[in-house]
């Protein structure tokens, strides 16, 4: 702490905060609210606050209106089933790049890097016509598999990696330790914390993904929640208590995963401005 | 350590090497034949017809104006704001943790509930926003037909600045005080010191900001397709989305492909350029 702030700077500081902080608070606290509104309260010329009592019964009438329980699993299975592909390959691929050396090492380190200028929309109609004619359009495994891995989780893993000692990899090497026995064993476990961010910020952020799930779906059933309600909302679009209820269940485990580890999210989003 | 473990090394990069092979470089191969050839599967070869009908084609051109506005837009934005943000919040400040992560939470959403809450709450009939600026006195408008491109360019500032905030965040605590402290003591005022240290020493960061931000603006496609659905009168038609409707209602797979490479070559051409101003402005103290 440099110095004191004055008293007057102090408020003007306060006023400030709390008027930024009331701009992104508020409009999520009115999606709570209407999505416990009645139907026709969500219609009034007049909108409403909050709720003349509240209804839980959305939630059930959500259930009815749509396959809900269909969304839930299939963002469960996709953004889990990716999660879990990045824990196993990022950390691996991480670790060829930081501890082993090879022909071509930095040709194929630049090859990979080289993807992170790749986005989503460049691949998005050759990865449709690839999934077509493998009749993966419509499934869980067209949905993960675009997303295995990414370069990004790979650079971080490698960063992490690299200060680990040659040594405790070479003493294991001499106790007659397997390759894969190291990285396990030695390796992994230095690298939790890291990987703990990895998974949190792939999981999030793959929950929250649009543009693939809506090119790859062509039924209803095999929506993911994002999807499912934009364009339930698209269908019936005069009901927002239960599109707002869809969107608070959609936001409910990103929610507790940020107030169960919120330094992990400030510091993932540290790491991915130091490439 | 040796190359004795070559083979052990390519081995672990087996995955790798056919995961990105298959899902990046096959389809950026594609992406790239595809912009020659037409036809519903894109299995005809045109040569450069898909290149000349861009050159005529007042919808894209449309499109492409809307979508550099709406990329300077968030990015200037996203640049002010966050940086403005994290000067507050980097100030000793008693809850300053809990406003950190207030501002923080829009962008933790899907850019799905982004979409459908302000559309609800832009609403001319329904919305609550023209009824509170109403009851504060403020004039009130019909959001997204009288403004439509600066409306959604303020959701998605309404969603980013967190992360910004947070990424400057991070670059201010990485400026020692040592700095602000000398400056003080040879009577620079605060203006002074936030423009002649802070924010030259935050350079770095204001380059990664506005790097990405031009990445993520220019091929931003929800805020089309779920708030405006393109109008009204194509005035929010931005670049993704206009692509996205000639890949899959208009099935022109090759044109699409043709649009998406150049928005590549775009978006590749902005980021070196950002990239050696960056070089350049960069100082050491």
């Amino acid at each position: 702490m440099l110095q004191r702030m004055s008293p007057a700077s102090r408020i003007v500081s306060y006023l400030l905060l709390v008027i930024a902080g009331a701009v992104t608070v508020l409009p999520l606290i009115y999606m709570l609210s209407l999505a416990l509104q009645t139907e026709a309260e969500t219609l009034s010329a007049d909108p409403v606050l909050w709720p003349e009592s509240m209804q839980f019964g959305n939630f059930q009438e959500l259930f009815k209106r749509a396959p809900f329980g269909n969304f839930i699993l299939n963002s469960l299975i996709v953004a889990g089933g990716i999660t879990i592909a990045h824990l196993v390959f990022d950390p691996l691929v991480g670790y060829v790049f930081a501890k082993y050396q090879f022909p071509l090492k930095n040709t194929i380190f630049l090859f990979l890097l080289a993807t992170l200028m790749v986005p989503l929309f460049v691949r998005m109609i050759p990865l449709y016509t690839m999934m077509s004619n493998m009749g993966w359009i419509n499934t869980h495994q067209g949905l993960i598999a675009p997303f295995l891995m990414d370069a990004f989780g790979i650079f971080l893993m490698r960063q992490f990696i690299q200060p680990i000692p040659d040594d405790l990899i070479q003493a294991a090497r001499i106790d007659g330790a397997s390759e894969l026995r190291i990285y396990w064993k030695v390796i992994l476990p230095q690298v939790k914390p890291a990987m703990a961010v990895l998974g949190l910020f792939t999981f999030v952020f793959q929950w929250n993904e649009f543009l693939w799930p809506l090119v790859a779906t062509t039924t209803e059933e095999m929506r993911t929640i994002p999807v499912g309600l934009t364009l339930f909302n698209q269908e019936y679009f005069t009901l927002w208590h239960l599109t707002a209820a869809g969107s608070v269940i959609l936001f409910l485990p990103t929610a507790v995963l940020f107030l169960l580890t919120q330094r992990y999210f400030v510091r993932g989003i540290t790491l991915s401005g130091i490439k | 350590m040796s190359r004795r473990y070559a083979l052990t090394a390519y081995l672990f990069l087996l995955p790798a090497f056919a995961f990105f092979g298959l899902m990046y470089y096959t389809p950026i191969v594609n992406i790239i034949a595809n912009s020659f050839r037409t036809g519903p599967r894109a299995d005809t070869f045109t040569g450069l017809d898909n290149f000349t009908r861009v050159l005529s084609d007042q919808a894209v051109h449309n499109s492409f104006v809307i979508t550099l506005i709406f990329g300077a837009g968030t990015t200037i934005g996203a640049i002010v704001i966050g940086l403005a943000l994290a000067l507050l919040v980097d100030k000793p400040l008693h809850g300053r943790v809990v406003f950190r992560a207030a501002l923080l939470v829009p962008y933790l959403t899907s850019v799905a509930i982004v979409g459908l809450l302000w559309r609800n709450i832009l609403d001319p009939q329904l919305g609550i926003l023209n009824r509170v600026l109403d009851s504060a006195g403020l004039p009130t408008q019909a959001w997204l037909n009288t403004n439509p491109l600066a409306t959604i360019i303020g959701v998605t500032l309404w969603m980013n600045v967190g992360y910004t905030m947070v990424l400057f965040l991070a670059g201010l605590q990485g400026i020692p005080d040592v700095y602000h402290e000398a400056a003080t003591i040879d009577g620079a005022n605060g203006r002074q010191r936030f423009w002649r240290i802070t924010l030259p020493l935050l350079a770095p960061t204001t380059l990664f900001v506005s790097v990405m931000s031009v990445i993520s603006g220019l091929q931003a496609f929800a805020q089309a397709y779920i708030i405006t659905g393109g109008g009204p009168a194509d005035r929010t038609d931005l670049y993704i989305f206009h692509v996205f409707n000639v890949a899959f209602s208009a099935r022109d797979f090759g044109y699409a492909s043709a649009l998406s490479f150049l928005l590549l070559l775009v978006i590749i051409a902005f980021t070196v350029v950002q990239l050696r101003i960056g070089r350049r402005g960069e100082v050491q103290y």
